[in-house]
């Protein structure tokens, strides 16, 4: 017994305590640093709410708020809806190939943000395979995915779209099918047994997919610097900029902190829909 | 008749969108292939084989300290993120009880931050707490935060079916727990734990959002790669990106080949 004790209290003390030094603890210097000032490049250690004050009430950090937002939301809306009928095919007709088609999808995952955001650009750029393309065929190049919102869309859909395929994946394959065919049995339309069994058994990997591109895309800085163009920049960059070339890191934490605030309100917003026992989740402990 | 006849439709347009959905995932991947062997990288058709460009990524020595450091960085975080990931899916899988749902969404929790705010809130503990700059421990434990959620995600999956019973009876008929763990544990579970080892490694050898804030004036290849992507893409980025490629191809490839050969053992 004092053995076992031991054991739990190292197997799950350690993992613990690292993530409250290095992850828990940061956050909360950053919460503290928000209400600081930064004034010729130095960090003056007073209360004040006046960060938040300018981020409330300057249009330019509205805007680039509200459309990062916007942009998230779309990304992760699209996402979950190409990403449902990849994961479905591959776990109803994937067969033996399931695990090939996984691991398709990991490679891309694997290669990393910027080398993907490389290939992108050789697709999409002005003198991309694209535009590239049509100048040859005698058209004219689109302008429309070339250092526009439009472009970034389009790059945060290609890098998280490996992420979300995986996640409603495996939900889908932990899904028991029987449940379907039970349904149409009973005389369920195809229609009826998605909507009222398939889908609400499988919200609770959907709501983590979504979130999954959710998440970074509100705070996405690599892609709209270098996709976006003039009338692309998001928050993320904005409070990237911060702590970069504008040296006021006082703002940039509390831009931080609202980035923060809002993934986990609408974590929050999304969990409250979804009822565990409902969504088919069985608990982790199996006593 | 009918119904057979629209699940064939269904099954058929899902396969035609899937088809399409990864070429759209690869098609970008192919083509910085057929740029980087080109010597025209803009519109690289009908391909070449050039090597020219690789040529100069072998002897540009910004990159090869670059690749140095990033090695560095990966090895380190991604042995780290696998240990610290396998105490915590033992602990919540086997010790968690009735707070094992607690401890599994704390310890996946680092995967709901983004990585740039992982890497600016570290940034800022380092520089309030020790007016530090920034150097390659701190950027490999803000990477191991990062790492150890997809480690503890991959190893749980791995692990869910794990029968402890099994260390128990060795642990009865004398083994060391040490010994129960080399000889029992290991052999059944290191699929899942090459898999974290892999993914840790090649996320923090890619990634630059949390590095990038913490790692002060040590350049990593990320960070190169964006600062050259600044300046207009060269070929030598896109012979980069290939190799990168066809590493995690390579690895992948070895992962499936090993987990289905010790299927095939295990099942007959």
């Amino acid at each position: 017994m004092q053995n076992d004790n031991l054991q739990r209290r190292l197997l799950l003390d350690i993992p613990s305590g690292f993530l409250l030094l290095f992850f828990v603890l940061p956050l909360i210097a950053l919460v503290v640093l928000s209400f600081w000032q930064t004034e010729n490049y130095k960090i003056v250690r007073e209360w004040t709410l006046l960060n938040y004050g300018t981020l409330a009430t300057e249009s330019a950090y509205i805007t680039f708020f509200l459309r990062s937002l916007a942009m998230a939301v779309g990304v992760g809306v699209a996402l979950v809806a190409i990403s449902w009928p990849i994961a479905y095919y591959i776990v109803r007709y994937g067969g033996r190939y399931r695990t090939i088609f996984s691991l398709l999808l990991v490679i891309p995952f694997l290669s990393g943000e910027v080398l993907r955001l490389i290939a992108l650009q050789g697709m999409l750029g002005p003198a991309g395979l694209v535009n590239g393309a049509l100048i040859r065929m005698g058209a004219a190049p689109l302008r429309m995915i070339m250092y526009s919102n439009a472009a970034s869309f389009i790059a945060f859909i290609y890098l998280y779209l490996p992420l979300v395929i995986t996640t409603i994946y495996l939900s889908l394959i932990n899904f028991d099918f029987r449940l379907a065919h039970a349904a149409s049995a009973c005389g369920a339309n195809r229609f009826r047994v998605f909507t009222e069994v398939v889908w609400p058994l499988n919200l609770s990997g959907t709501v983590v997919g979504f979130m999954l591109a959710f998440i970074p895309t509100l705070s996405a800085s690599l892609v709209p610097r270098f996709l976006g163009g003039p009338n692309g920049t998001l928050y993320g960059m904005s409070m990237a900029q911060q702590f970069g070339e504008s040296g006021t890191w006082a703002l940039g934490a509390a831009m931080g902190v609202v980035l923060f605030l809002f993934s986990a309100i609408a974590l929050a917003i999304l969990s409250f829909g979804v009822d565990l026992r409902r969504t088919g989740f069985t608990g982790l402990g199996r006593q | 008749m009918r119904p057979h006849f629209s699940d064939a439709i269904i099954k058929w347009s899902l396969a035609a969108f899937l088809i399409i959905v990864f070429a759209f995932l690869y098609m970008p991947i192919v083509h910085i292939l057929f740029a980087s062997l080109s010597s025209r990288p803009n519109f690289p058709y009908p391909p070449e084989f050039n090597i020219s460009s690789y040529i100069r990524l072998s002897t540009n020595t910004v990159y090869q300290s670059a690749f140095a450091n990033s090695l560095i960085l990966a090895a380190c975080t991604s042995v780290l993120s696998t240990v610290l990931g396998f105490l915590a899916t033992v602990g919540v899988l086997r010790f968690g009880g009735k707070r094992a749902l607690f401890y599994a969404i704390f310890f996946a929790a680092p995967l709901f931050v983004s990585e740039i705010l992982l890497g600016i809130s570290s940034m800022a503990l380092y520089y309030l707490l020790f007016e530090l700059q920034g150097n390659m421990l701190t950027a490999i434990i803000a990477n191991t935060v990062h790492c150890f959620s997809f480690s503890f995600l991959i190893m749980t999956a791995m692990l869910y079916k794990y029968d402890w019973r099994m260390n128990e009876a060795a642990v009865v008929c004398g083994a060391s727990p040490l010994r129960s763990f080399i000889e029992v544990m290991l052999p059944i579970t290191w699929p899942g734990m090459m898999g974290s080892l892999i993914t840790a490694f090649v996320l923090s050898l890619n990634g630059l959002d949390v590095s990038f804030y913490l790692l002060g004036a040590t350049p990593t290849m990320p960070a190169v790669a964006w600062g050259a992507l600044r300046y207009g893409v060269k070929p030598e980025l896109y012979a980069l990106s290939t190799l990168i490629n066809l590493v995690v191809f390579l690895l992948v490839i070895a992962l499936l080949i090993s987990v289905g050969l010790k299927g095939k053992a295990g099942r007959g």
